[in-house]
């Protein structure tokens, strides 16, 4: 079930009365809450209900069991078998195939056969994200941050529909407890919540699917085809599209999530306007990297060992932040990318000592445009099908300049102006923009919500293709 | 995980926010507890800009379904072709039932205006209409006689070598022009074909990848692709058509069907026969054109149901092709993407013998490889029918 679709707007038509009603009786909301989110997940396929069942029942009850244990070394068998089962199923559904053509590929090149076959395994949707969630419950309970809540509401944390598939990646701290108490139905957030909703529906399904048909998919699946001036835009095209549509998507969720009374982390923060990569990170898909920083980096000895060790550690997160995004050896050449880059400003920055120089407005401007440009050569292989596609558009942007450009029209221009200038919006904007809403009556309210549907619907493309992190 | 982890303070990640750097507790957003009985709700501190006024979950609801109201009373000729456009069953019959009354409503309050103002803004005016006519040649395209004449010879006919047609010759002045459609089953593929065309210095592609989800034969209320095949072939002049349609058509319900024809079942002879009249109409519009077909098959899918009703597809359109020998040509993918056991199979190897992926994560589309491999066999196929090699040795 996505939700810019008809389908979505009458289950939540459904939900959002039915979940305040049955808000005042927890033990009434949490299995009606549980109850909705596994049809929303059945939408795709009934048959992983019983996946997301199970990685529930398997976490919660090591979960428990490590949170009793008193003997550290049962607690650290308890977790490793813990995370097993997690990485197991993320590793089969997600990784399988990848690694076993890979093997086989490697094998075959050493004149070696290897015993394994493949399988062609179904991708169940949003596996990453409540893998990821799950991971976070157990190792809060092993370093004793978080105690493990009832199957009940661990259920609903893992579960709730509008994180499910997509993100954003919730804490156990950040959204058990507002489960355990039922929230205020006079103080609902509605103004930033129908913001959200309508800007991040706009986004996905105007900017980001404009930018896809018109000029995205067209060029990274023929570069040789297009001039080198078709190419740049093109790349500039797929930042603001993936922006779009991943931004988008994770509006909408935290806006729906703020209209059932749950309060969500924020997911993106204008993360084309960063000055450098390591501030691009704590802008782009925050509850992902904080998840990186807490369960990767900081494991792995984080910056407490030496400089090569630190440096090693960021780049073991970038790469193992790539593989996640997909099962393909251009995503982690993209996360090679970024951990070489952060690795590299931070060599840069301990070499020049704690002595600050001062923020121009010309050295910031500069750092951004530099930034900007390093995280859209990144882009390149995330998008790519092949390293020899991502090749083709890197050769293709510096030998044909002067070929005709016809991709290149004013509405592509226009919408990746809007996508990137978007980003410096002062913040003010939109909260007087919600404050203004917020005040407006019922009626009013409800018209400027119908007037932004029937722009995005008359704007956007006919059918809604499925959202980029979908595949994640 | 390491018990010598240390918990406070964590060890800063450069890449991410300092604010991060606090606890679970204090990153948890505040849970906005119920409030003693009789308190009345009060806004936000303004720590975040201009107060915004917190409503009720009630207000909430109310506004959800106004709003979705009157979106729908202002997108009711969108919503109406939607609801026209699904597949049949119940849900298009309430969906039609709603959103027809809404569309007359909508239009005689003028509150489809706004929407028509905007698409005519984006160019698109029009896009609202329902449009199920199928216009199809009556009479087949007339045979013509294929010259006889070998390239480079002066001898018309006669000859015992004349006796084989020749080949239409392309050169670098003048291209073999092709154009690709269809459903997103030919997206990948004809992008494939694109890179491969444009590796070759005698052929072009013309008008890209007319690839468009969700479209096919059957409903030309969807996509009429009727129309867009016949305007496409007169402005682009191509001498090639890659088609690939059928991914969608996989059901016992068409519209635009002539008087008096009703489909009961998918795959029955009223089905084949209605199938077949489409695409071999579709051919005639191409070959009246100048322009020679190449229809790309379905490929076997994950689902042995969806191959089992693909086969029924491939069969009708296969024999079309084969009734129209020199004018259109049939690839067969099935075959092409039968794994070892002849099954489907997701990887396959490609000429450097790696294993590479050939299908998509859904089972059913393309992936990169597989194209690929497609785009090899429409070569073959083009090879076979023009003459794209000459040129060389004139050159020489």
């Amino acid at each position: 079930m996505l939700f810019p679709t008809a389908t979505f707007a009458l289950f939540f038509l459904v939900v959002l009365p039915l979940s305040w009603l049955t808000m005042p009786w927890p033990h009434r909301w949490r299995p009606f809450i549980i109850l909705a989110s596994y049809v929303f997940y059945s939408w795709w396929d009934w048959r992983f209900v019983f996946l997301l069942a199970g990685c529930t029942l398997w976490n919660q009850l090591l979960a428990v069991r490590i949170w009793r244990s008193t003997v550290q070394a049962q607690k650290r068998a308890l977790l490793i078998l813990a995370l097993a089962g997690d990485l197991g199923l993320l590793g089969y559904f997600k990784y399988y195939d990848f690694f076993v053509s890979s093997g086989d590929n490697l094998a075959s090149y050493v004149g070696m056969d290897l015993p394994l076959s493949l399988k062609a395994i179904v991708l169940p949707v949003g596996v990453s994200f409540f893998t990821f969630m799950a991971i976070s419950y157990v190792v809060d309970a092993y370093r004793g941050d978080f105690q493990p809540t009832t199957l009940e509401k661990f259920a609903v944390y893992l579960s709730f529909f509008p994180h499910l598939v997509a993100g954003p990646i919730v804490r156990p701290g950040e959204l058990i407890p507002q489960i355990e108490t039922p929230r205020d139905p006079r103080r609902v957030d509605t103004s930033r919540a129908f913001y959200l909703i309508a800007t991040g529906l706009f986004k996905k399904v105007v900017i980001a699917n404009y930018l896809a048909s018109s000029i995205v998919d067209q060029v990274f699946a023929t570069p040789g085809q297009h001039s080198s001036l078709e190419i740049l835009i093109a790349v500039y095209a797929y930042a603001v599209q993936i922006y779009a549509d991943f931004s988008g998507y994770t509006d909408i969720a935290i806006g729906i999530a703020l209209l059932l009374g749950f309060t969500f982390p924020q997911n993106f923060d204008s993360p084309y306007a960063a000055v450098s990569v390591q501030d691009f990170w704590r802008r782009w898909h925050m509850t992902l990297s904080r998840w990186l920083r807490d369960y990767v980096y900081i494991p792995l000895g984080g910056n407490r060992g030496s400089r090569l060790l630190t440096y090693r550690n960021l780049m073991l997160t970038m790469l193992l932040g790539g593989l996640w995004h997909g099962a393909a050896w251009t995503f982690v050449i993209w996360g090679g990318l970024h951990g070489s880059a952060m690795a590299w400003e931070r060599w840069r920055r301990e070499r020049r000592g704690p002595i600050e120089r001062a923020e121009t407005r010309w050295t910031t401007w500069r750092a951004r445009i530099v930034t900007f440009h390093f995280v859209c050569f990144a882009w390149i292989f995330f998008r790519a099908d092949s390293f020899s596609a991502a090749w083709d558009m890197i050769e293709g942007l510096f030998t044909r300049w002067g070929e005709p450009s016809p991709l290149v029209t004013s509405g592509v221009l226009l919408a990746i102006a809007v996508g990137i200038g978007s980003q410096y919006l002062p913040a003010r904007i939109p909260r007087l923009v919600m404050a203004r809403f917020s005040r407006l009556p019922v009626l009013g309210q409800a018209t400027v919500l119908a007037l932004a549907l029937m722009l995005t619907s008359a704007m956007g493309p006919e059918g809604v293709a499925p959202f980029i992190y979908f595949q994640f | 995980m390491p018990d010598d982890v240390p918990r406070s303070p964590l060890p800063p990640l450069p890449p991410l926010p300092e604010e991060e750097t606090r606890t679970l507790e204090q990153a948890a957003a505040p849970p906005p507890l119920a409030p003693p009985r009789g308190s009345k709700p009060r806004a936000p501190k303004a720590d975040d800009g201009p107060a915004r006024r917190l409503w009720s979950a009630g207000h909430a609801l109310i506004v959800c379904v106004l709003a979705l109201a009157i979106g729908v009373l202002l997108n009711a000729p969108g919503a109406h072709k939607s609801a026209f456009n699904k597949s049949d069953g119940w849900q298009r019959d309430v969906a039609l039932a709603v959103t027809g009354p809404l569309a007359g409503v909508s239009h005689a309050l003028l509150l489809d205006r706004p929407r028509k103002a905007v698409q005519a803004v984006m160019g698109r005016s029009g896009e609202d209409e329902i449009d199920t006519q199928i216009a199809l040649p009556s009479t087949p395209v007339p045979v013509q006689q294929a010259p006889t004449q070998r390239p480079g010879s002066n001898k018309p006919g006669g000859s015992k070598a004349a006796a084989k047609p020749r080949k239409e010759a392309f050169t670098p002045k003048r291209k073999l022009k092709i154009w690709i459609a269809g459903d997103s089953l030919v997206i990948t593929p004809g992008y494939a074909i694109i890179r491969a065309a444009g590796a070759s210095p005698v052929m072009q592609s013309v008008g890209g990848v007319d690839g468009r989800i969700a479209t096919g034969l059957t409903r030309p209320d969807v996509y009429n692709w009727f129309d867009e095949i016949r305007t496409r072939v007169k402005q682009l002049k191509p001498k090639v058509v890659v088609l690939d349609f059928g991914g969608n058509d996989d059901k016992a319900y068409m519209t635009g069907l002539p008087e008096g024809v009703t489909i009961d079942d998918f795959g029955g002879s009223v089905w084949r026969r209605e199938y077949a009249r489409r695409v071999g109409g579709v051919m005639d519009v191409i070959n009246r054109a100048g322009a020679f077909v190449v229809w790309i098959g379905l490929p076997q899918t994950r689902s042995p149901d969806q191959t089992a009703r693909f086969d029924v597809v491939n069969a009708v359109v296969e024999k079309q092709a084969r009734k129209r020998p020199g004018r259109a040509a049939y690839i067969d993918t099935y075959r092409l993407f039968a794994g070892d056991d002849g099954g489907y199979t997701q990887y396959m190897r490609n000429l450097s013998g790696d294993l590479v992926l050939v299908r998509s994560a859904d089972g059913v589309h393309f992936e990169r490889e597989g194209g690929d491999i497609i785009a090899r066999e429409v070569l073959k196929e083009l090879n076979k029918q023009f003459d794209l090699t000459s040129w060389r040795k004139k050159a020489q």
